[in-house]
């Protein structure tokens, strides 16, 4: 936790990409066990933001703050903060040459130095979690959409990170497997997981969200409860994203 | 399993036999008239040469004018019998292939239209080897029979006779059986330990010990009939050959990876000395590097490593043999690492988005998730620098190496000076094709199994 008791925090960031400036000032904080959805037009930053808590994009001003630690500064050991956040990715990217299990497993084995038995077995029970317990043998080709995508959160949940990063984890499946993806994120929110989720489903945002960030060319235009939000937006550039999007 | 009211149904059969039963009368004679004719002018061909012989034995010492070793090729090929055989083929095949490829737009069924184009084109291609033969029996026989077709020269030079081999069959059959089997032993072995330690489910499979098992084989087998020919010959000549791509593959193979890692880095002080490398390697024609490295840089700087024998010398040999070995494998090391790195750049990025997102670091995400994947995609192309190194070795023969030593090509032209018998060459590319050859087909059918897109379930 941060010292003033948040569990990451953007202090200010900004994000240039060559003379393409996305993120122009954001101040996020995020509370322990909070599920906050980021939504906003394409291109509006919203992934970004979500890539700049864990450093995969590295902000080009501005501190990020994670557990106490500040991952902007040179000397934090990256890959050491990111074993303890989970990101899932909008292209599932499993690992096409490893087994389900494998995918699984890497991390544990290779990062924690778990021993080969111990992590096939903390695997094969968050498979079992997502529902894919039987899969394990399987190759990631052989998967629907779906199923890719709970492996890949089973994936990241097994590092049994304090933080779950949910970027746009739906927008690649077909319509009828969207579902028991979300399910899987739901009941995830439902144990008490801090997560924070690019989406474009405005049903998730309002049920599962315990906080909606609206972020347009770069910058928070507007947060709040999600359900207030969506009854009430309080400027016009979220009042017309949502119709476009309700 | 079926729903009711879904209806299942086998595909129609397209095999040989519809294909024969879909035919009119036409299509079937023009498809077999022209199969008829080729097959006559191969047959034709070949049983009128053998008629009059292919070789003779000729007394020790007689001059050419007296006795030539190809004296019957030469008789058979200006013979009658070959002129009708050429005729008939050139009239029958012209035939066919007109009234193939008037007709074959009229045909009813596809089948027929097929089978109709394939007859005529086969007509037409023993028409035109009739023709070329018919140019052949204009020219100057003789001349070219004695130059290019005097196969006796192959056998004298093949280096093996058939009673080295029996005299020496049981060292060769224990070699070539004894190691093959350590690499299987070797690989299962391997690979069991690696499922134990993996702790994945599934059998160990023998496919990868079989394989491992059989090309060491192939390869012990012909070095120890490489090791009782005589010298030179091409059996040795051809060992060389392979010795010097297998050496020079490993080192190239095995550098290139670590060139494309330091090509890819972010950092321009690691990325430029590889890509100063990779420039000089790719920019300057091979068969300079052979000679500069052969001929001035290694014996100028007295580089003991090249020119003393060490105990890598059964490998690698010594001296000139050494150098070349290298700067092939240098040369090669530039080409396949902007092949790997291709490769590499070829994944999505997200695979190394997620690998680090779990928290590999950059050297495990490359480890573990990059270069296994990336390896499999560039194995056709990596496999094709293979076999462009193998006929690279042919610029070997620049430097002074010793008779023993001498790959194909080399060899080839040694026979060719001391005989003035151009079949030498022949005999090279004969040699070139058996070693290149399979690896082609290597290639094939890797990429026909990327293709069909099993690589991953192959794993």
């Amino acid at each position: 936790m941060n010292d003033d008791g948040s569990l990451v925090r953007l202090d200010d960031v900004h994000k240039w990409f060559g003379d393409n400036y996305v993120l122009r000032g954001i101040d996020l904080r995020i509370e322990p066990t909070e599920v906050v959805v980021l939504i906003g037009p394409s291109g509006s930053g919203k992934s970004t933001v979500l890539r700049t808590l864990n450093l995969l994009e590295e902000p080009t001003e501005g501190d990020v703050w994670f557990d106490g630690i500040r991952l902007t500064d040179i000397r934090t050991d990256l890959d050491d903060a990111r074993t303890h956040m989970g990101m899932v990715f909008q292209q599932f990217n499993l690992f096409p040459h490893l087994k389900v299990v494998d995918n699984v497993t890497l991390a544990l084995t290779k990062v924690l130095k778990l021993g080969n038995e111990a992590a096939r077995v903390r695997a094969l029970e968050q498979l079992d979690h997502v529902g894919l317990a039987e899969k394990a043998e399987s190759f990631p080709s052989q998967l629907s959409g779906g199923q890719q995508q709970r492996v890949a959160i089973a994936r990241a949940l097994a590092m049994r990170p304090k933080m779950m990063l949910f970027d746009e984890v739906t927008s690649a499946l077909d319509p009828e497997l969207v579902n028991e993806v979300l399910t899987v994120m739901q009941d995830l929110a439902e144990e008490g997981m801090t997560m924070i989720v690019v989406t474009h489903e405005m049903g998730f945002a309002r049920e599962v969200g315990n906080r909606l960030v609206f972020m347009d060319e770069g910058v928070i235009v507007e947060e709040g409860v999600p359900a207030e939000v969506f009854a009430d937006p309080k400027t016009d550039r979220c009042r017309s994203f949502l119709s476009q999007v309700l | 399993m079926t729903e009711p009211g879904l209806v299942y149904r086998d595909p129609p059969d397209r095999g040989m036999a519809w294909f024969f039963a879909n035919q009119t009368r036409l299509s079937r004679a023009v498809l077999f008239s022209g199969i008829g004719v080729l097959a006559f002018y191969v047959l034709g061909t070949i049983l009128v040469l053998n008629a009059f012989g292919w070789t003779q034995e000729c007394p020790e010492g007689a001059r050419p004018s007296e006795c030539s070793t190809v004296a019957p090729l030469v008789d058979g090929l200006t013979s009658d019998g070959l002129g009708q055989v050429t005729m008939i083929t050139l009239v029958a095949g012209l035939a066919v292939g007109a009234v193939g490829f008037l007709r074959h737009r009229a045909m009813p069924t596809k089948s027929a239209r097929e089978a109709s184009f394939a007859g005529a084109v086969l007509g037409v291609q023993a028409s035109f080897l009739a023709l070329v033969t018919m140019w052949v029996r204009g020219t100057e026989v003789e001349r070219f029979a004695r130059n290019f077709l005097d196969f006796a020269l192959l056998g004298e030079n093949a280096g093996l006779a058939w009673t080295a081999i029996s005299e020496n069959l049981g060292s060769i059959v224990g070699w070539t059986v004894g190691w093959s089997a350590a690499a299987f032993v070797l690989v299962y072995g391997l690979s069991v330990i690696r499922h134990r330690v993996s702790q994945s489910g599934g059998e160990v499979g023998y496919a990868a010990p079989t394989i491992a098992a059989a090309a060491v084989a192939v390869v012990v087998l012909f070095g120890r009939l490489a090791a009782i020919a005589e010298t030179p010959s091409f059996v040795r000549a051809g060992w060389n050959t392979l010795r010097l791509s297998l050496s020079g593959a490993a080192l190239g193979f095995g550098l290139g990876l670590v060139l494309a890692v330091f090509l890819m880095s972010s950092r321009s002080v690691v990325r430029a000395p590889a890509r100063v490398y990779t420039n000089f390697f790719r920019g300057t024609p091979l068969i300079w590097q052979i000679s500069f490295f052969g001929i001035g840089f290694v014996p100028a700087l007295r580089l003991t490593f090249f020119t003393e024998e060490d105990f890598l010398s059964p490998v690698l040999g010594t001296g000139a043999y050494r150098v070349a070995i290298f700067v092939l494998g240098l040369n090669l090391a530039a080409y396949s690492a902007e092949v790997y790195r291709s490769g590499i750049q070829s994944l999505e990025r997200g695979q190394i988005e997620a690998s680090r997102s779990l928290g590999l670091s950059y050297l495990q995400s490359l480890r573990y998730v990059i270069v296994p994947q990336a390896i499999r995609r560039v194995i056709p192309p990596l496999l094709n620098e293979f076999v462009i190194l193998i006929k690279d070795t042919s610029l070997v023969s620049i430097l002074g190496l010793t008779l023993a030593e001498k790959e194909l090509l080399g060899t080839g032209r040694d026979i060719y000076s001391s005989s003035f018998d151009a079949t030498a060459f022949l005999g090279a590319a004969i040699g070139f094709l058996i070693i290149t050859l399979p690896m082609v087909r290597i290639v094939t059918i890797v990429e026909k199994r990327m293709r069909s897109g099993l690589t991953s379930v192959i794993g």
